[in-house]
């Protein structure tokens, strides 16, 4: 039997030999992401349409569970903070990105030790600085009611700025940019250190200011990547749910609001599939309206 | 044009840059502070300790917790009466050690530990020879795949919670505390292979297609010059992917908070931080240094492989 198969492999030509390697090779991979990410999609679709209890059997409604979530306000809120959230921390990130990216591009001492250090936010595990940032806005403890407060006057009394949903989704936003400006910072900064710097020295020839040549040099060369970094940026931030359900549970966007629809309470799983599916259409609508109206591609 | 003079200029520039440093590093600062103050001087809000606290990590990381809870009381009656037994004796004893109310902060870490090596080192396995196969080989649907793995890009976990929950509820997993452990490994697995067979799909075309063929010309079969040729002229890449892959596990919240409700024993760290803060022992100077102690090994594990992380990060192989 061996010897019949080696003779049939021996058979074949190089061409096909490769062909059969390379999908043998690239077959548990392929596996893995079909039925453990594209079957469990499809099925999410399917389950949206039924009445999900989490031991017992799934009953038909129809339209029921997207009847519902649309009708809920609770949605609506939900898709006003993510929209809020996802607009805010994308400029946010982006601009101080290209802020730092600027400024680490210039020669300081020190200069590798400063660009290990902004990167700490980026690359520190979610749930070990969200206490930090909890503590720094205590209303108790922390150093931002005792500077804005006891020093600056700013407030009539000490508060909880995570406590309401209104002020939190601004600290969430603020967290946000701390954590993920080094991301857009090291995009950036390697489009930067790419760019020819003949062109700085006749833009100075030319008696270009120091504004001029990074409008009409440095802005060109980074807007592609710019276009990049904000693309992903809002595809991440869209379905983010770490960053914001362990900072404070209080800011509902849709990814936290599934959650606690599905998993919290009553584990109304039926809506939270549905809710998903809403979820990844307003997304994807979104990144298609994206490309072809403001990276015109 | 008058300029404004260099030592000015180069002092405001300082500034930024401290400004950027600062507000970079100013919460890890902080959560180290909190967490060597005494509880008397949390409300203060300079970084320095007055006296130094090492309590809490002492107490997180088990370090002389027997002698301590044990009443002064306690060990009189214990040292003053030499007749009781050798059992009596661990009997009492054990009442003033129980840990039932402290943090199990090494079993969280050994739990995600497990959890993040296993799930990272599988992934890699399957994404040598699966990203060697479309970056390296000619057979059709390789673009098909290709493509098929920056796609996946698009899908948030909370897009997969809930038919992987229904799924794995539905072979009778998640009752069991082995079940629901192996099901997260999975889980993680295919969190980390898309983005895995990417960043080494991009890495192995880089290699000059000429050493491969000599090393085939010599007699090398083609698994051999993967295991021979490739794995050892990309081992700096392949650690990478590894230690981000770990990284993302070793993060990782949803799923884990999905899967391992029921089992305490099981809980990864963040999910044990998570109860920490919400459970009675919620005190700032614990949750600081456990805090701490979750951010040093990935720091440190970053600080290892930085060079290499922020090529490939450029690269654009990160996955969030």
């Amino acid at each position: 039997m061996k010897l019949l198969q080696l003779n049939t492999a021996e058979g074949l030509d190089l061409r096909q030999r490769e062909i059969l390697l390379g999908w043998s090779m690239v077959i548990p991979s392929v596996l893995i992401i079909l039925s453990l990410i594209l079957y469990p999609i499809m099925y999410n679709i399917y389950l949206s349409f039924f009445d999900v209890q989490p031991l017992a059997a799934n009953t038909y409604i129809g339209l029921e569970n997207h009847k519902n979530v649309v009708l809920d306000p609770g949605f609506w809120n939900a898709l006003v903070t993510t929209i809020i959230y996802v607009v805010f921390t994308t400029l946010g990130t982006t601009m101080m990105g290209l802020f730092v990216a600027l400024v680490m591009n210039q020669e300081f001492p020190l200069r590798s030790l400063a660009r290990s250090l902004i990167l700490f936010p980026y690359i520190a595990p979610v749930i070990s600085v969200v206490f930090s940032w909890q503590f720094i806005f205590d209303p108790v403890n922390g150093i931002f009611m005792d500077i804005t407060y006891e020093r600056l006057g700013l407030f009539a009394s000490r508060f909880n700025l995570i406590g309401s949903p209104s002020t939190a989704v601004w600290v969430a936003v603020v967290f946000s940019i701390w954590k993920n400006f080094p991301f857009s910072y090291l995009m950036i900064l390697s489009r930067l250190q790419a760019i020819d710097h003949n062109l700085y020295e006749a833009a100075e020839m030319d008696g270009a200011s120091g504004w001029q040549k990074f409008r009409f040099i440095t802005l060109p060369e980074v807007y592609f990547v710019m276009g990049a970094i904000i693309l992903l940026r809002m595809i991440w931030n869209f379905n983010k749910f770490e960053e914001v359900f362990l900072l404070t549970e209080n800011v509902r966007v849709l990814s936290v609001y599934t959650y606690f629809k599905a998993f919290v309470g009553t584990m109304e799983l039926g809506q939270g599939a549905s809710l998903a599916v809403i979820q990844f259409l307003l997304l994807l609508g979104f990144i298609l309206f994206y490309i072809k109206r403001v990276l015109k591609w | 044009m008058v300029k404004r003079s260099t030592a000015s200029r180069k002092f405001l520039f300082f500034l930024l840059v401290v400004l950027i440093v600062g507000f970079s590093i100013f919460p890890f600062i902080q959560m180290l502070s909190i967490s060597l103050k005494y509880p008397s001087e949390w409300g203060t809000p300079n970084l320095i300790p007055e006296r130094l606290n090492f309590e809490a990590y002492k107490e997180l990381l088990n370090i002389g917790q027997r002698a301590k809870h044990i009443p002064e009381s306690v060990r009189n009656l214990l040292n003053e009466t030499p007749d009781l037994t050798q059992e009596q004796r661990e009997t009492i004893l054990k009442k003033y050690t129980s840990t039932g109310d402290v943090f199990p902060f090494l079993r969280y870490f050994y739990n995600s530990f497990l959890l993040s090596f296993s799930a990272a080192f599988i992934t890699v396995v399957f994404a040598i020879f699966g990203a060697y196969s479309f970056s390296r080989l000619r057979f059709p649907g390789r673009s098909i795949i290709q493509r098929g793995v920056l796609f996946v890009y698009m899908f948030g976990g909370i897009l997969l919670l809930i038919p992987l929950y229904k799924m794995f509820v539905g072979i009778g997993w998640i009752r069991i505390p082995p079940g629901a452990f192996l099901s997260l490994l999975i889980i993680y697995i295919v969190q980390t292979l898309p983005v895995s067979l990417y960043m080494l799909g991009n890495y192995f075309r880089t290699i000059p297609f000429s050493i491969e063929e000599a090393a085939m010309i010599e007699g090398a079969s083609r698994f051999g010059t993967v295991w021979r040729i490739i794995i050892p002229l990309s081992f700096a890449a392949i650690v990478t992917v590894f230690i981000y892959c770990f990284m993302i596990a070793w993060n990782e919240y949803l799923f884990a908070s999905v899967f391992l409700k029921n089992f305490k024993e099981l809980y990864t760290l963040p999910m044990g931080l998570k109860a920490l803060f919400t459970s009675k022992n919620a005190i700032w100077d614990r949750i600081m240094a456990a805090s701490v102690l979750t951010a040093t090994p990935v720091i440190i594990l970053f600080m290892s492989i930085q060079r290499n992380l922020s090529g490939s990060l450029t690269a654009g192989g990160v996955k969030e």
